[in-house]
């Protein structure tokens, strides 16, 4: 099997620390190739010097056995290479077929035209998207179809996926992955970076473990399992039970701390019902588009209820209605995103101005600010979440997806919350640093905050939950104890 | 702008003028502890579950009956006649060997005991019309809550629905026949507890609330906002109280509460069984009307559907807060618990929706 991409000697600084450095790298035609390693190790910077996103500081990158030097996307796409990232880069006010088929466009553009062609090529793909949606309407599962419907539109040679499955349901998983093996028998070279390794080891003919900027192995999937794949990757021993129950018995019940009754909006929250008490980790397991997101950020203040009838939000025993989050935040509501990218941070900013504005929003207007606060508090904030940042000037785009995440909670916690609200908060996120958040979030509830925790990853649920509340079609539906809860039941409930 | 804003309020549904329900969740987490329990005996809508020297009795229609509760666990008893009385049984209270029984036509009947053969027909000349809970406080001394002041006890739909709060709770001297009103203007007082301290404790079902009436006289709040409407009260061995919920509270009845006109043209014109109100009975009839669709899936009503009926006991702590609960849900029978007695075998419950009585056993005997 011939060689279609390859780096040799690749390496990538950045205001002189290194990303990666001196990395070879093979991708085979034909191939589907998976990248794991935790946040930070690289991944995402090697695969966007294949793409033409950045360019490398040093080594070479050949393609069809040529040196090339892709300045741009468009340059690498020309050639043949594609990147769909993990956070998706769709422009949010256009409609589906016009984000696939952006930066293609003819001088005289015939609308009609490409939103059959959307249509038609939706529906070769099994992608259950309306071209004529707006993206900004789609949830995170249809928004990353879309940019994987780009993609192959545009018949790359080589498709680069970052997390690809980090938003879908295990049905639309498996619908990717019979995706995936059509392409490869087109020819077409893969590029799969996961953090489930599980999925990798199902979907990949070779894995390449990345640690510190440097590959670590590359081997044939056969030959790797779970175990040796978390060794190379974290380079010590981790935990092998990183999703069991730690301790079986739950927190006791604290104060009630928040009652939702009969809350709506629209088709996606119907008559929502569920409280949330402080010292205990409340898990809310649901399918995607079960109204979970949505409850949340009503709670917030992010999303309005409907104006007539639209059920109540008890906080600390009063009814509460925030126009904008800064209301809620004031009263101790905090709201960790699940899109970090579009909602969790200002990717023009730094750390410490990230983390300032977060506290001024917690706060009375000041007429100034001081940055040496600012800094302080950044610095204080990368010591106690282990952000691997240069320093607090380090801006959140230039951090792996993990240590964003990390500033996206560190953003809430400034806040000094009583309820802090996470949705999917170990998305796109390694297992060193999943540890670490779980931990994190832990040591909150035991500090006697409410939590909610969203995820629809069910190992996390059951680990972390004292209780478990199942949402389907826009309300909660069923309620688990900790102990009792199996994932079969939990699914059950979800699903029938 | 206190005005301006119970006017939004009240124009957009919010606030004191809104129609959400509180959810079943913490201590009053659903579960199948009640549709899965021991049925012990049957009979037509029991009610009113007193201990009466080694038996219980309980009432049935017009009928008092008894039964023994050294039967096997699992196994069914029977239940044997005790008295019968010339309507049906309301309320009934307990003490020694006397029995004081409130009927729907209306008043009080005792007996045995010393006060055998009393009748009470009035308070302070006005008549009791509509007895739904008895005491006995001490051998001589007797606690009455008249649910309302215009509706028999069989038409409590129809107080509910007329914001019925004309309930009153009083002491009556069986030996002198002196009475003493300690509270009026209830919302249907339904469940009465002597307290050791010499208080009272009182549901008020359609305030969805237990009060505390004070040996001073002083009415506070124990328990607000119950997502259930309370019924009987039965005193706990733990300390704290059994409470039976009789039928939950739905944002399709309390959006009807809050609309005179439909409520009037409805029970002008549909027959009581169909009103958009509680029932006691799971719905037997595709008639009967539904909140919301999507609740059944392959002919099965979801156990989270928002039925007019359900079944529910809670047991109270000592602070009179839910400290556990015991459930039948939407896709079950054993709906319309209006009394619970704690025996030592366990709970037993009175369920009208399965016409059954029921025994959950005490955790370690699970």
């Amino acid at each position: 099997m011939s060689t279609i991409l390859e780096l040799r000697r690749v390496t990538k600084q950045y205001r002189g620390v290194a990303a990666i450095a001196n990395v070879d790298f093979a991708l085979r035609t034909g191939e589907v190739h998976a990248i794991v390693g935790e946040n930070g190790a690289g991944k995402s910077t090697m695969t966007k010097i294949m793409a033409g996103v950045t360019t490398p500081s040093g080594g070479e990158v050949l393609f069809d056995g040529k040196p090339v030097s892709f300045a741009t996307p468009r340059a690498a796409l020309n050639a043949g290479v594609a990147m769909v990232f993990q956070e998706n880069s769709l422009v949010p006010s256009m409609t589906v077929a016009q984000n696939v088929f952006l930066g293609d466009e003819k001088f005289f553009n015939r609308m009609r035209g490409v939103y059959i062609a959307a249509q038609q090529l939706m529906g070769s793909l099994n992608f259950g998207v309306d071209p004529w949606a707006t993206v900004a309407t789609l949830g995170a599962a249809k928004k990353q179809m879309v940019e994987i419907a780009r993609a192959v539109r545009q018949q790359a040679r080589v498709i680069i996926f970052d997390e690809p499955t980090a938003s879908l349901t295990p049905e639309e998983i498996q619908l990717f992955f019979a995706l995936i093996e059509r392409l490869k028998r087109r020819g077409v070279s893969i590029i799969f970076i996961s953090h489930a390794i599980e999925e990798a080891l199902t979907i990949a003919d070779r894995i390449t473990v990345m640690r510190d900027g440097a590959v670590i192995t590359c081997e044939e999937s056969a030959k790797l399992d779970r175990e040796s794949i978390i060794r190379a990757m974290v380079g010590r021993s981790l935990s092998t039970a990183l999703y069991s129950k730690e301790d079986a018995s739950a927190r006791p019940i604290g104060p009630q701390i928040l009652s939702v009754q009969d809350l709506s909006m629209g088709n996606a929250v119907r008559n929502n019902s569920f409280s949330i008490y402080g010292g205990q980790i409340t898990g809310m397991f649901g399918l995607i588009g079960s109204g979970r997101t949505e409850t949340a950020k009503i709670i917030a203040g992010v999303l309005k209820r409907r104006f007539f009838h639209g059920g109540e939000v008890l906080y600390q025993g009063k009814p509460v209605r925030y126009g904008i989050p800064r209301g809620a935040i004031q009263d101790g509501i905090v709201y960790v995103t699940e899109d970090r990218k579009l909602e969790g941070f200002f990717g023009s900013m730094s750390i410490a101005q990230n983390l300032q504005v977060a506290q001024l929003a917690a706060n009375r207007p000041v007429l100034f600010v001081r940055m040496n606060a600012a800094k302080d508090l950044a610095r204080q904030w990368i010591e106690q979440l282990q952000i691997r940042a240069i320093d607090g000037d380090a801006h959140v785009t230039e951090l792996s997806g993990g240590n964003q995440q990390k500033v996206v909670i560190a953003r809430s916690l400034v806040q000094k919350p009583k309820l802090v609200i996470f949705d999917e908060p170990t998305r796109g996120v390694d297992v060193g640093a999943i540890a670490e958040i779980h931990a994190l979030i832990r040591r909150l509830a035991d500090e006697g905050l409410g939590i909610l925790l969203i995820s629809s990853y069910l190992p996390e649920v059951l680990n972390l939950s004292d209780r478990i509340l199942v949402s389907q079609r826009g309300r909660i539906v069923e309620e688990f104890n900790a102990a009792d809860a199996d994932e079969e039941s939990i699914m059950y409930a979800a699903v029938h | 702008m206190s005005a301006l804003a119970r006017f939004i309020d009240y124009f957009r549904g919010s606030g004191e003028y809104s129609v959400s329900v509180p959810p079943f969740d913490g201590a009053l987490r659903p579960n199948e502890r009640l549709e899965t329990a021991l049925e012990l005996v049957q009979a037509p809508e029991p009610d009113n579950l007193v201990t009466l020297a080694d038996g219980v009795v309980f009432s049935s229609a017009d009928s008092l009956l008894r039964f023994e509760l050294d039967a096997p666990a699992g196994a069914h008893t029977s239940a044997v006649p005790l008295h019968r009385l010339p309507s049906t049984v309301t309320a009934l209270a307990a003490r020694d060997e006397a029995l004081a029984i409130g009927l729907e036509q209306g008043g009080i009947v005792i007996l045995g005991g010393r006060h055998d053969g009393a009748t009470i027909s009035a308070l302070d000349g006005v008549a009791i019309n509509c007895p739904t809970a008895l005491a006995f406080e001490d051998a001589d001394t007797l606690l009455l809550a008249n649910g309302s002041a215009s509706h028999p006890p069989s038409r409590w739909k129809s107080d509910l629905l007329d914001g019925g709060s004309s309930g009153t709770v009083a002491r009556i001297d069986l030996g002198t026949r002196r009475t003493a009103r300690l509270a009026a203007g209830l919302a249907y007082p339904l469940g009465l507890l002597p307290l050791a301290d010499g208080g009272l404790l009182v549901a008020e079902s359609w305030r969805h609330r237990l009060i505390r009436l004070d040996v001073s006289g002083k009415i506070s709040r124990v328990l607000e906002n119950l997502p259930a409407y309370p019924g009987r009260l039965a005193p706990c061995r733990e300390g704290g109280a059994w409470l039976a919920l009789f039928a939950p509270r739905r944002r399709l009845v309390e959006f009807v509460l809050r609309e005179p006109a439909y409520r009037q043209r409805m029970m002008t014109e549909i027959p009581s069984e169909y009103w958009i109100a509680p029932t006691l009975r799971p719905m037997a009839s595709f008639l009967e009307p539904l909140q919301g669709g999507m609740l059944k899936q392959l002919a099965r009503l979801k156990p989270w559907a928002p039925s007019r009926s359900y079944g529910l006991a809670v047991r109270l702590d000592a602070k009179f807060r839910p400290a556990e609960s015991f459930h039948s849900r939407a896709d079950g029978c054993r709906h319309g618990v209006r009394s619970v007695l704690e025996v030592s075998a366990g709970l037993l419950a009175a369920s009208a929706g399965a016409d059954a009585i029921v025994i959950v056993p005490r955790p370690e005997e699970h």
